[in-house]
């Protein structure tokens, strides 16, 4: 397939954070957060994502077919979006990977590595997070800690629901700061627009 | 554990709300406590008491009492609330716990569009000739002797569902009917407005209103005319191209309403209309623009080191002045903006939504947000209320993110089951 022909749709979350939605998977090796173009070396999408003049991009995170590019500069997705997207293409139409495999883990500060965070996180998920959730139809995938970020995926009536980011902020992020202070912060990387039974509907104008 | 000096926000959520995001969202860059509160409970809200909290919306004062037991254990700095009920509830809430809000009256008048229109019309406010009438009354007796066109609408729905224009008698009698079986699956007032139909291009006026003075944060053309028999929106676009003198008389007729209604505090919403007469009020409601319009709202930041690239947004100059913090100078970036409220294209079931990269293509367009979701019944106007998408675009003039945000429109196509 030729770059021209891959589709990418882009969904910002707000001015600082933007999803695009590929139409070929990125990277097939779970999840990957990268936190700063030293982290990125290696991975040639996220370096370029990086590089990308006026962005001041702070985080990039590659799951599957999905990247979510975090910004600090002021600058609009209109205009940010499109060297994305250059870059997303240039790096799925090269030789190399367009992200390099996740290195082992690294321990955190604090003592508490990747891979026992994410074990706790896991804990919790199971026994408290999703029991909760699970009264109103969703269901909240872990999909991977990295550097103490936790990576998560909202399903049933979690996705695409008006109160979606209530239940992540309010809830979610607020059980696992009691409980696993260690996690530094929590990110969704759920596709909301592909929610087919959301609990609530926004419906008020 | 949460830090005392931190102050507390009460954020009033309806469930159905589409501003959950925005708001919240702001709150946490703004580094404050946020409780939010709910008509219905959240499954969290057991384990995050201090977070999460349900308020009866239907009966303001025992939302009070619910918010005063709360703020015992909590104490609470600000209250907003998001939309018509939920600035009402805010407005009793602040009262009670001694916060910056309206007297509830003028939140309650803000609500129901005929103690709106009497009040409005008291103070000399210049709004359309209205008559109070209820659904059980006669509705060729009241078709007989209507002044044509007019506009038959009910007191408390929003986004102008229900709201009918009737030409001549017969047309009065089929609006009547429809209105009536609209109210009843509301569940609201069966009271309707029966209103002259005033002519002219109609204007959104947003406004932030601080110790009793409007600061006016915006104002938007409406340049689809809005004539019926339905009125369901489209775009929106500011700054405004009506001539200053219209504008600026339309912005005192925005701020004798604030007076008159006695809103002293918070968010405005008002829709104006304008013709030879000069400017008509139309309705004005205590609370932020709806939807997810407000993100086509960016207000400079002229103090340096502020961060964050230098603009904020509306909700961010909600929070702020509800909790007295400081806030930047209230004018709105200089750049043209613009939101399109996509049009329901018709009754059915949606099954999907195609051409949304080639919208976002359009240049201009910065974003284009489908809400309504795969399987969602899409109810057109007057029975409906929900807007499937938006479409957002910014650029040097009106006229250019007119004609980017109709492009984009003009890319998509709604596939129904």
């Amino acid at each position: 397939m030729s770059s021209a022909e891959i589709r990418i749709t882009a969904e910002p979350i707000d001015n600082g954070r933007c999803k695009f939605l590929v139409s070929e998977p990125v990277h097939d090796g779970g999840v990957r957060r990268f936190a700063s173009p030293q982290e990125a070396s290696g991975s040639p999408l996220v370096e370029a994502i990086f590089a990308i003049p006026g962005a001041e991009v702070a985080e990039v995170i590659v799951s599957g077919n999905l990247v979510t590019v975090v910004k600090r500069s002021a600058a609009p997705w209109q205009v940010i979006g499109k060297p994305v997207g250059a870059a997303i293409r240039s790096a799925l139409a090269g030789d190399r990977p367009a992200v390099a495999p996740k290195p082992a883990a690294p321990v955190a500060a604090g003592g508490a590595d990747d891979d026992t965070l994410y074990d706790r996180v896991a804990e919790l998920f199971d026994s408290q997070v999703n029991p909760m959730v699970a009264r109103h139809g969703g269901r909240v995938e872990l999909i991977d800690v990295q550097d103490a970020v936790v990576m998560l995926r909202m399903a049933g009536g979690c996705q695409g629901c008006g109160m979606a980011d209530v239940t992540l902020r309010q809830g979610i992020e607020a059980m696992l700061q009691q409980a696993v202070p260690e996690v530094k912060g929590i990110v969704d990387i759920t596709d909301h627009t592909a929610g087919a039974n959301p609990y609530f509907a926004a419906s008020k104008k | 554990m949460p830090c005392p000096s931190k102050p507390r926000l009460l954020l009033l959520l309806p469930t159905a709300t589409y501003r959950a995001t925005a708001f919240v969202e702001t709150a946490r860059r703004l580094g404050i406590e946020l409780t939010v509160a709910s008509e219905l409970p959240s499954t969290f809200e057991h384990a995050q008491p201090d977070r999460l909290v349900t308020l009866d919306f239907s009966d303001p004062e025992r939302a009070a009492e619910q918010a005063a037991e709360f703020a015992r254990r909590h104490p609470v700095a600000g209250v907003v609330g998001v939309d018509d009920d939920g600035a009402v509830v805010a407005a009793v809430i602040a009262g009670r716990l001694g916060l910056r809000g309206n007297p509830p009256a003028a939140a309650l008048a803000a609500r129901d569009k005929h103690v709106q229109r009497r009040e409005l019309a008291r103070h000399g406010v210049p709004v359309p000739r209205f008559e109070l009438h209820g659904l059980d009354e006669d509705a060729n007796a009241l078709a007989a002797r209507a002044r044509y066109p007019c506009v038959l609408k009910p007191l408390r729905l929003a986004a102008s569902r229900g709201v009918i224009r009737a030409d001549d008698p017969r047309g009065f009698a089929a609006a009547f009917e429809r209105l009536t079986r609209i109210v009843e699956q509301a569940g609201c007032s069966r009271s309707i407005l029966v209103e002259d139909f005033v002519p002219g291009p109609e204007v959104a006026l947003e406004g932030l209103v601080i110790d009793g003075r409007l600061e006016v944060l915006g104002l938007f053309d409406k340049p689809d005319p809005l004539d019926g028999p339905f009125f369901e929106e489209t775009i929106y676009v500011t700054p405004s191209r009506l001539p200053a003198p219209a504008q600026r008389a339309l912005i005192r007729c925005g701020e004798a309403a604030v007076a008159a209604l006695g809103v002293r505090e918070g968010p405005i919403h008002a829709e104006l209309r304008y013709n030879a007469q000069g400017p008509w009020l139309i309705e004005l409601a205590a609370r932020p623009i709806g939807g997810r319009c407000s993100a086509v709202l960016r207000f400079q930041n002229r103090e340096k080191g502020e961060g964050r690239g230098g603009t904020f947004s509306l909700e961010e100059l909600i929070i702020r002045h509800a909790l007295g913090m400081p806030l930047p100078v209230l004018e709105r970036e200089q750049r043209a903006a613009g939101v399109m409220m996509i049009p329901v294209p018709g009754a059915g079931v949606l099954r999907e939504v195609r051409g949304i990269t080639a919208a976002r293509a359009v240049p201009l367009v910065e974003d284009v947000a489908i809400t309504a979701h795969p399987g969602e019944a899409l109810v057109p106007w007057p029975e409906g209320s929900r807007y499937p998408g938006f479409i957002f675009a910014r650029g040097e003039t009106p006229e250019a993110v007119e004609g980017a945000l109709r492009a984009a429109h003009g890319r998509l196509t709604f596939v129904m089951q």
